[in-house]
C-alpha cells in the first residue's frame, strides 16, 4: 500500500513505473492521461476508480470496471465491439495530428 | 533464492529427450530437477530419462500451451516444498522438457503472472532444438515451429549427422534471419558443464554479450523470410515509460498471436540505468534494469519478430505513439 496516498494497488504488471520517485495517486494519474489520449478516437474515456481499478466509459453511456491495463484493453473491446488495435491507420492519423 | 527455470523445446522429434538423457547422466547436473510435459494417455519419455534423474516430474495430460499451466505451478510448488523440507538436495536449476507441440509462451506467462511463483522460480534460457533434417518442411507446415524458433534465447541443431554440410548450413542461414540474435549450436557440442544451462536469463551477467548481438544484428532480404519478418527499431532520446506501457500492452494485446518475439534495451526518461525487456507472444518479463550501458553506442533499440504483421504500420505506430525511430537496416 502506498503510504502517502492510502492506495492498495493492483495487480503487478510489466508496464509499472520503474521507480517510485512519484506519489502513487500522481503516478496513476499520468497514466490514465496516457490512456485517454489514445482512447479518444475510439469515443471512449477512462478514470480511476478509487485509486486501483479503471472505469472505461462508453459512448452509450456503458461502463465497465477494469483492473490492470491487460482488462483495459479487453473491457474496451467488449464495450466497442472490436479490439483497440495501436496499428489502426485512424487512430494513427488521430495521433499524427495531435502531436 | 529464485530459481532459473530453463525451457527446452523443439518440434516432435527434434531430439530433446535425447539431449536431457546425455545431459543428466553427466555429473554437472546433479543439483537439477527435471520437469517433462509429455503429449498423450502415457508418458513415454518420462520413463526414458527416469533411470538417469529419480526427481523426474510428469505433468501429466497434454499440451503447455492449453491445459497444463497449473500443472506447471503445482509440480514447481512440490520442488519448492520438497527442497523447503530437506527432502530434495538444495537445487540450482530446473529443466523442463516441452512437448513439441508446446507454444513457449504460456510457460512465460505462468512464471512472470503467478503470484506464488514469483520470487521463487524465473525463466533462464528458452532453448530450442530445431531437426536439421525437416526443418524446412516443419517451417511450411507447422506454425509451432516457427514460434518456438522465434522465441528462443538459444538455438540447438539436432541431427546434423543425417545432412550433408549444404542442408546444415541453409539450416542455419533459416536460423539466423528469423531469429538473428540467438546464438546457434551443435546439439551435440552441448555438454552438461555449459554454462548456457546455468544462465540466469535476463538477470544474469551474460545479458551484455547478448544485448550485443542484437546491436550487431541486422535484417536482411527486406526482413522478409517465408512467414516471420523482422523489425528493428533504433532511437535516441530517452522514452516515456507510461506511454511506452500503454503503446507496447496494447500492441500485445490486439496481435499477440503474431508477435513471436519481442526484446530490447530502452533508455528511460528518469531513469539512469538502461531497461532490458524480453517478451513472447502476448506476456513480457518484468523489466530488468542493467547496472549500465554495454560497450558502443548508447542507442534504445527494440526488436520484434513477427509474423504477419505490416512492419510499416508498427513503425508508425511507435512513432505516432512516442515519436520518431531511427529503422535499422
Amino acid at each position: 500500500m502506498c503510504g502517502l496516498c492510502g492506495l492498495l494497488g493492483e495487480d503487478i504488471h510489466w508496464s509499472d513505473p520503474l521507480s517510485a520517485e512519484l506519489p502513487r495517486r500522481r503516478e496513476r494519474l499520468q497514466r490514465i492521461t496516457a490512456i485517454n489520449r489514445v482512447l479518444a478516437p475510439f469515443r471512449l474515456n477512462v478514470c480511476d476508480f478509487q485509486g486501483s481499478a479503471y472505469l472505461v466509459q462508453g459512448p452509450t453511456g456503458r461502463q465497465e470496471l477494469a483492473s490492470g491495463l491487460d482488462e483495459l484493453w479487453r473491457k474496451a473491446h467488449a464495450i466497442i465491439g472490436r479490439p483497440l488495435d495501436p496499428l489502426d491507420p485512424r487512430l494513427l492519423q488521430h495521433l499524427e495530428a495531435a502531436s | 533464492m529464485s530459481i532459473p527455470l530453463t525451457v527446452i523445446t523443439g518440434f516432435l522429434g527434434s531430439g530433446k529427450t535425447t539431449l536431457l538423457k546425455r545431459l543428466l547422466a553427466d555429473q554437472d547436473l546433479s543439483d537439477t530437477a527435471v520437469l517433462i510435459n509429455e503429449f498423450g494417455e502415457v508418458g513415454l519419455d518420462h520413463l526414458l530419462v527416469e533411470d538417469l534423474a529419480p526427481d523426474t516430474v510428469l505433468l501429466p495430460n497434454g499440451c503447455v500451451c492449453c491445459s497444463i499451466r497449473g500443472d506447471l505451478k503445482a509440480a514447481l510448488l512440490n520442488l519448492e516444498v520438497r527442497q523447503r523440507r530437506g527432502e530434495l538436495p538444495v537445487l540450482r536449476r530446473v529443466l523442463l522438457e516441452t512437448t513439441g507441440l508446446a507454444d513457449p509462451a504460456p510457460i512465460l506467462a505462468t512464471l512472470a503472472k503467478d503470484a506464488n511463483l514469483r520470487g521463487h522460480f524465473h525463466l533462464g534460457q528458452m532453448i530450442t532444438l530445431v531437426d536439421a533434417e525437416h526443418a524446412a518442411l516443419q517451417q511450411r507446415l507447422h506454425p509451432e515451429w516457427l514460434a518456438q524458433v522465434a522465441a528462443a534465447d538459444h538455438l540447438l541443431i539436432s541431427k546434423d549427422d543425417r545432412v550433408d554440410a549444404t542442408v546444415l548450413a541453409q539450416v542455419q542461414e533459416r536460423l539466423s534471419r528469423i531469429n538473428g540474435g540467438a546464438p546457434v549450436q551443435l546439439a551435440r557440442t552441448l555438454s552438461g558443464a555449459d554454462p548456457l544451462l546455468r544462465s540466469q536469463g535476463p538477470r544474469g551477467e551474460a545479458i551484455a554479450s547478448e544485448l550485443a548481438r542484437w546491436t550487431l544484428f541486422q535484417p536482411v532480404d527486406a526482413h522478409h523470410h517465408a512467414e516471420a519478418q523482422v523489425c528493428c527499431l533504433s532511437f535516441d532520446a530517452p522514452l516515456d515509460w507510461l506511454t511506452f506501457g500503454v503503446w507496447l500492452s496494447m500492441l500485445l494485446r490486439c496481435h499477440g498471436e503474431r508477435i513471436l518475439r519481442v526484446k530490447g534495451i530502452l533508455e528511460v526518461i528518469n531513469s539512469e540505468h538502461p531497461i532490458v525487456i524480453h517478451g513472447v507472444q502476448h506476456c513480457l518479463h518484468a523489466p530488468v534494469h542493467l547496472a549500465c550501458w554495454p560497450a558502443g553506442p548508447r542507442t534504445s533499440r527494440l526488436v520484434f519478430i513477427v509474423r504477419g504483421v505490416d512492419t510499416g504500420l508498427l513503425r508508425r505506430s511507435f512513432a505516432a505513439f512516442l515519436g520518431q525511430p531511427r529503422v535499422a537496416a
